[in-house]
């Protein structure tokens, strides 16, 4: 039969171009949903390129509101968000959606803790946009339970990590924890687990640094997903913007993780 | 038997000596390096050429021979 193609065709596509990217599996990423916890720079970014990238669906999770100290550094927060103090997971999600109509986006205005247990169990990929070692090793050991991939960016000033989790062997975020991760964690929160007791003024990321680590959290995201790329399993990305280098650096299960043999 | 390990800061390009027993762990020696420059507010890991060690390995177990080079990085944990 005689296939008659329309001149300019391709064109009328969104995802045409990400077409012609052989490796990627666009049946698969536009088949699968995202959680995304943390709406704050990082997130920001994250969630515009999980929309471009043709998501079928992103739930947001964010327990804080907008300031105006967020808006230089997140681009899809205005000053009206900021003076009516609106979650930053609802004016995520209604970013993503102008970027990527027929996506389906949901949002929570809450910490992860209080989502229930099976709620990573209902999306496909996890990433983490965290600005805290507790609620990160919690979505860690929720999303190995889950058996699903967990995916964690994080940064300070001009350095940036990612650290990819794929259970049930690889090793996880936890693995990578020592002692003075359980100092910070300890520190940032009182003996009732809610209050603060020690303000240490975070060092934020600076902005081309957010760019950097959005794109390669994102982009281990899609080569899990696509077939034919070798996802990370068992390294992580580290990125120092000062220097301008990438390395790949390899973590160990460890044999006293609590995430492993559960 | 004691060994002797370089450790590296990787923000400052500064190094010690640090002398290790068999049965110290690598957490004692984060914490060490990181009280030692003042490094306390942080997290941060150490890593041995590409391997980031486990903050529970033993310098036995790990394991760790004088004349190693150790860096001491730190793990960002902002969003």
């Amino acid at each position: 039969m005689r296939k008659i193609v329309r001149a300019g065709y391709q064109d009328e596509d969104r995802l045409d171009r990400s077409r012609r990217i052989e490796w990627l599996d666009l049946d698969r990423i536009c088949g699968s949903t995202a959680v995304l916890v943390g709406a704050g720079a990082l997130g920001n970014e994250v969630a515009k390129n999980l929309a471009l990238s043709g998501f079928a669906g992103i739930t947001i999770v964010d327990s804080d509101t907008i300031e105006m100290s967020n808006l230089s550094r997140c681009a899809f927060f205005s000053e009206e968000d900021a003076y009516r103090k609106r979650a930053k997971s609802e004016a995520l999600a209604e970013a993503v959606q102008h970027l990527h109509p027929t996506m389906s986006v949901d949002f929570k205005k809450c910490r992860i803790e209080e989502l229930p247990s099976d709620f990573f169990q209902q999306h496909d990929i996890i990433f983490g946009c965290l600005d805290n070692i507790n609620a990160r090793l919690h979505v860690n050991s929720h999303s190995r339970l889950a058996g699903k991939p967990y995916i964690d960016g994080s940064m300070r000033g001009t350095l940036g990590r990612v650290f990819v989790s794929l259970p049930p062997d690889g090793p996880c975020l936890e693995c990578a924890a020592n002692s003075s991760h359980s100092k910070i964690a300890a520190l940032r929160f009182s003996c009732t687990g809610s209050e603060t007791a020690v303000f240490v003024p975070p060092v934020p990321a600076e902005i081309t640094t957010t760019s950097v680590i959005s794109a390669l959290t994102v982009r281990e995201g899609l080569r899990l997903l696509s077939k034919e790329a070798v996802p990370l399993d068992g390294q992580m990305i580290y990125y120092d913007g000062l220097r301008n280098t990438l390395e790949l650096m390899e973590v160990d299960v460890d044999p006293g993780c609590p995430n492993h043999g559960i | 038997m004691s060994v002797v390990v370089k450790v590296k800061n990787a923000e400052t390009g500064a190094t010690l000596d640090m002398e290790l027993e068999p049965e110290n762990t690598i957490n004692e020696i984060i914490e060490s390096a990181a009280s030692f420059w003042h490094r306390d507010s942080g997290a941060y890991v150490l890593r041995r050429g590409k391997k980031v060690l486990s903050g529970s390995s033993s310098v036995r177990d790990a394991p760790l021979i004088t004349g190693d080079v150790l860096e001491l990085i730190p793990d960002p944990e902002g969003g």
